[in-house]
């Protein structure tokens, strides 16, 4: 991921600050916190596309396929364009850096 | 049980943080017992309640941080969606169709599930009490224990009306109940459901459960009529229901509210006898109460419920604001503009369980983003929507971002796109949250 948190780096000199190593940091959890913010980002897109976009229904997959792609459907539906029928009341949620974000993060499922 | 066992070997850093911290909350006599239970998982999560709220959950927690310990607590085996137990009651979808198990979070996801009711949360212990006198403790609790009833607020809705009058707002018994009396009336009855005051689980639901049955009236029985006694004036996509039964139903179906004196104050189950506010008498071949709700009766036992009868929430996160480090998601929660949705039950979830997974870490929560998407069936090629998507700054605001409904105007093909988008909905998230595959 290219957008470097904030939050993360903050949180990690505070738990260093306590003494506590960053060799038993590394062993002692095991959370991938670098993707949890696109994470929570992506998270309503499952309620339609299965569990990160891979599901191959009803309603097309988004999993794997090109950003620059998804980034052009998102956009063309918060512009209302190419019969959206529910996708431009979502991709309209969202500014165009989180559509960017959205559609890198389902390019890499 | 999952917490017996003993291995103390690793002392974890959310425990060296706990000790280290002044303030701490968490007694070191509970720290030291979790040490125990938790082995050398980073911490031991439970969740009540394994529908859209608490299924999602305990998978997300899994899926951010396998070194999680999640226990989830959920009576029934096999748990039946209120989403599409409309079309259930249309004839359109069977129960097996609406029906999930735990197996993937067991299985794939390594969730230790157990069938037990919760019965007691002691917040300040950290403990769950199961209805076999089991008792877990946790570091994080998440809760997504659904609705109850207001009993009795309807005078004569009480325990024993269901039975009689099915509410049949849990999915299970209850809407197979409804489905057979519709199937035992005789053509030409009525058809009667009293729809509640806001706030109730799924707005949208009685004028889809009315147009589901006006469907199957369609079909098997074409005198019969069905009458809504609302106790308000506005509902859910009203336009867009009033205008998709006056195409498929015509009269069949009649909807009064509260201004016309639909507000139902009293109901005889057994005679099936309704009374309004101002004193008239409706009687029906079948009716459907959908009763007055409140968060579900384990909120309440824990102590995170207001006055309301629903769970105050810090919406960046949603953990109770009455509590510490419990979480509560799903219909139980005060979450407006946020509808009581499995769609947001499920963002919920997944936003709870991005908290609890930072915190843990000793980090702090990304922005919290929830979507929300309901369809609404009137006719089985016929849908429609209501979507929003939401956002939570760091003053913990709920932010609506893009809401709307689908168009007024559209065409057949845009209603039969939007009714198989319907059912591609469904089967995306029961995958999502409970890995059913049909």
């Amino acid at each position: 991921m290219n957008n470097h948190l904030p939050w993360k780096s903050a949180c990690l000199t505070a738990v260093l600050a306590l003494g506590v190593s960053a060799g038993a940091l590394a062993d002692s959890h095991s959370a991938d916190l670098d993707h949890l913010a696109d994470e929570v980002l992506a998270g309503g897109c499952a309620g339609c596309h299965g569990t990160d976009g891979a599901l191959s229904g009803l309603v097309p997959a988004i999993a794997g396929r090109p950003a620059e792609e998804l980034e052009a459907l998102l956009l063309q539906y918060k512009n209302g364009e190419g019969n959206p029928t529910v996708m431009d009341r979502i991709a309209g949620g969202f500014t165009d850096e989180e559509l960017t974000r959205l559609a890198e993060f389902f390019a890499n499922r | 049980m999952s917490n017996d066992k003993k291995n103390l070997g690793a002392v974890s850093r959310r425990s060296l943080i706990k000790g280290l911290g002044a303030a701490s909350v968490l007694p070191m006599v509970s720290a030291c017992g979790t040490m125990t239970g938790r082995g050398s998982a980073d911490a031991r999560v439970v969740v009540i309640g394994g529908g859209f709220g608490g299924a999602t959950a305990a998978k997300y927690l899994k899926r951010g941080n396998p070194n999680l310990d999640v226990t989830l607590v959920e009576p029934a085996e096999v748990f039946y969606t209120c989403p599409f137990s409309n079309l259930y009651l249309g004839g359109i979808r069977e129960m097996n169709e609406i029906a999930h198990n735990y197996d993937e979070l067991k299985d794939v996801y390594g969730v230790q599930v157990i069938h037990q009711l919760a019965q007691d949360v002691d917040p300040v212990a950290h403990t769950v009490t199961l209805g076999d006198g089991t008792t877990l403790i946790y570091d994080k609790l998440v809760m997504s224990p659904g609705i109850d009833f207001r009993w009795n607020e309807i005078e004569g809705y009480d325990q024993a009306a269901p039975q009689y009058a099915p509410h049949a707002w849990q999915a299970g018994e209850q809407t197979r109940l409804l489905r057979r009396q519709l199937e035992g009336m005789d053509d030409g009855g009525v058809f009667v459901l009293v729809a509640p005051d806001n706030p109730f689980r799924c707005p949208p639901g009685p004028y889809e459960r009315a147009s589901m049955v006006a469907h199957y009236f369609s079909q098997h029985k074409p005198n019969s009529k069905v009458l809504i006694l609302d106790a308000k004036d506005n509902f859910s996509k009203q336009g867009l229901f009033t205008a998709g039964w006056n195409e498929f139903y015509g009269n069949r179906i009649e909807w009064v509210g509260l201004s016309g004196d639909g507000r139902v104050m009293r109901v005889d189950a057994v005679r099936r006898e309704v009374e309004t506010e101002f004193g008239t008498l409706h009687q029906a071949d079948v009716l459907n109460v959908v009763p007055p709700q409140k968060a579900g009766m384990i909120a309440e036992r824990a102590g995170v419920t207001d006055d309301s009868g629903w769970v105050p929430v810090n919406p960046a996160t949603f953990a109770a604001t009455m509590a510490d480090d419990i979480y509560v998601v799903g219909d139980a929660t005060i979450a407006a503009p946020m509808p009581k949705s499995g769609f947001s039950a499920s963002s919920q979830g997944k936003v709870a369980a991005a908290a609890i997974i930072a915190e843990v870490a000793g980090e702090t929560p990304p922005p919290a983003y929830f979507t929300n998407t309901c369809y609404s069936l009137i006719a089985p090629d016929y849908g429609i929507s209501v979507a929003a998507i939401y956002k939570t700054d760091s003053s913990g605001e709920v932010e609506v971002t893009s809401s709307g409904l689908s168009p007024a105007e559209a065409d057949r093909s845009t209603r039969a796109l939007e009714a198989q988008y319907a059912r591609g909905w469904y089967e995306a998230i029961a995958q999502d949250t409970w890995g059913t595959r049909y």
